[in-house]
């Protein structure tokens, strides 16, 4: 499985976070620019919603400009600000579950199902649309898991963590996304039969 | 994050052929982009949270500079035909950095020109299109702007690093308004 996150490709000048680390705007800007979007993407992901998400990025990006100068370059400045905006969009998202008195549970499907897609990713080329739509359908944790394992490139162990449940937990809720996903790959049903299936755990 | 874990886990419910459909999906979705205000939110938030130093005031008493800047735009009158974008804002003066800065920064620079010659070449915006579609071009549109802004304001002194940077994240925002934009035209023509 490849990491097909977008913060993988944006790399930064060193000086910039040294820069950034003294507090310079300019360089807070430039990482700001850099980065905005694929966070931005990643919390609308999360939240469906575009209010939400823009709170999101603000915090996480005031998260960013406290804690740079704690930054040691170990990972890459891309992975180091993922996992600030994936932490702060997951608090969030249990924060909503909180509210609405609902545990963070293998149920949750249940009780989110059939939410409307509103998630205001509205202007895609139509080839995503189809996709773009099925998973906004998904309850909150499905389509977090998704996107925590297809496309940023988590596995279940990080995902449990970051969710604070067990790697099963993860590995069926990305499996019933699976199940809900799978009548609109529209991949062709002479090939699909041909096909091995992936197996199970 | 270790690929070579991940290698090992299963992927349930999904044949190999959709497994790989729905990674080329997930690929192809775009990014989405945030309003254009939010960085002044932040900024304003971080200022009163005092985790920003003030910039520092610039003095612009140094002839050379002002040489520097007509030499720059001399060259950019000989060599660069203006340019103008499909909503008639101008599109920025690619100048003094031709001269100074390292081959990579020409390439986004020419790159840059050509994705606007692409754009150019697209049919006028359809007269009716979608609401999402519109206010997602404005709001890219708007970014570019503000780049091309700093990009010209000759009171920034940005490091080639930084210039690099943003001539980067304008090739890349000019590549999504293309996508969109196309996206838009053949939906025009059905």
């Amino acid at each position: 499985m490849t990491d097909m996150s977008k913060f993988a490709d944006i790399h930064l000048d060193p000086g910039i976070i040294k820069r950034a680390a003294r507090g310079d705007v300019r360089a807070h800007e430039i990482i700001y620019r850099a980065f905005s979007a694929p966070v931005y993407s990643i919390c609308l992901r999360f939240t469906k919603s575009p209010a939400q998400a823009e709170d999101l990025v603000q915090e996480s990006f005031i998260e960013i400009m406290r804690s740079i100068a704690k930054f040691r370059g170990e990972a890459a400045l891309g992975s180091w600000i993922r996992r600030i905006a994936v932490t702060k969009s997951l608090m969030f998202l249990r924060s909503a579950w909180t509210k609405r008195g609902q545990p963070l549970a293998d149920g949750w499907d249940d009780v989110t199902s059939g939410e409307p897609a509103s998630h205001g990713i509205s202007s895609h080329p139509d080839d995503a649309l189809d996709l773009d739509a099925a998973l906004a359908n998904l309850s909150d944790v499905s389509r977090t898991v998704v996107w925590l394992h297809d496309v940023e490139g988590y596995t279940h162990k990080e995902i449990a963590g970051l969710m604070g449940k067990t790697e099963s937990f993860s590995k069926s809720q990305l499996s019933r996304a699976y199940q809900r996903l799978r009548p609109m790959l529209g991949v062709d049903k002479n090939i699909q039969t041909s096909g091995a299936a992936i197996g199970s755990y | 994050m270790s690929s070579d874990s991940k290698d090992e886990e299963m992927i349930c419910a999904l044949t190999a052929d959709e497994y790989g459909e729905l990674q080329r999906g997930l690929r192809r979705l775009p990014e989405t982009m945030p309003p254009h205000a939010l960085w002044n939110r932040i900024r304003e938030q971080a200022e009163a949270e005092g985790l920003l130093q003030q910039p520092l005031m610039r003095k612009r008493s140094t002839w050379y500079a002002g040489v520097g800047l007509a030499a720059a735009a001399l060259l950019a009158t000989v060599m660069l035909q203006p340019t103008v974008d499909l909503e008639g804002v101008v599109v920025p003066q690619e100048t003094q950095t031709n001269i100074v800065e390292p081959s990579n920064l020409q390439a986004l620079m020419v790159q840059s020109r050509q994705l606007e010659s692409d754009l150019r070449a697209l049919p006028a915006e359809p007269r009716v299109a979608r609401a999402g579609t519109v206010a997602t071009i404005s709001d890219i549109e708007n970014r570019i702007a503000g780049i091309d802004y700093q990009l010209n304001d000759s009171e920034v002194q940005m490091t080639p690093g930084d210039r690099e940077i943003f001539w980067r994240e304008r090739v890349r925002l000019m590549n999504l308004l293309l996508q969109l934009r196309y996206a838009q035209a053949q939906r025009a023509a059905f």
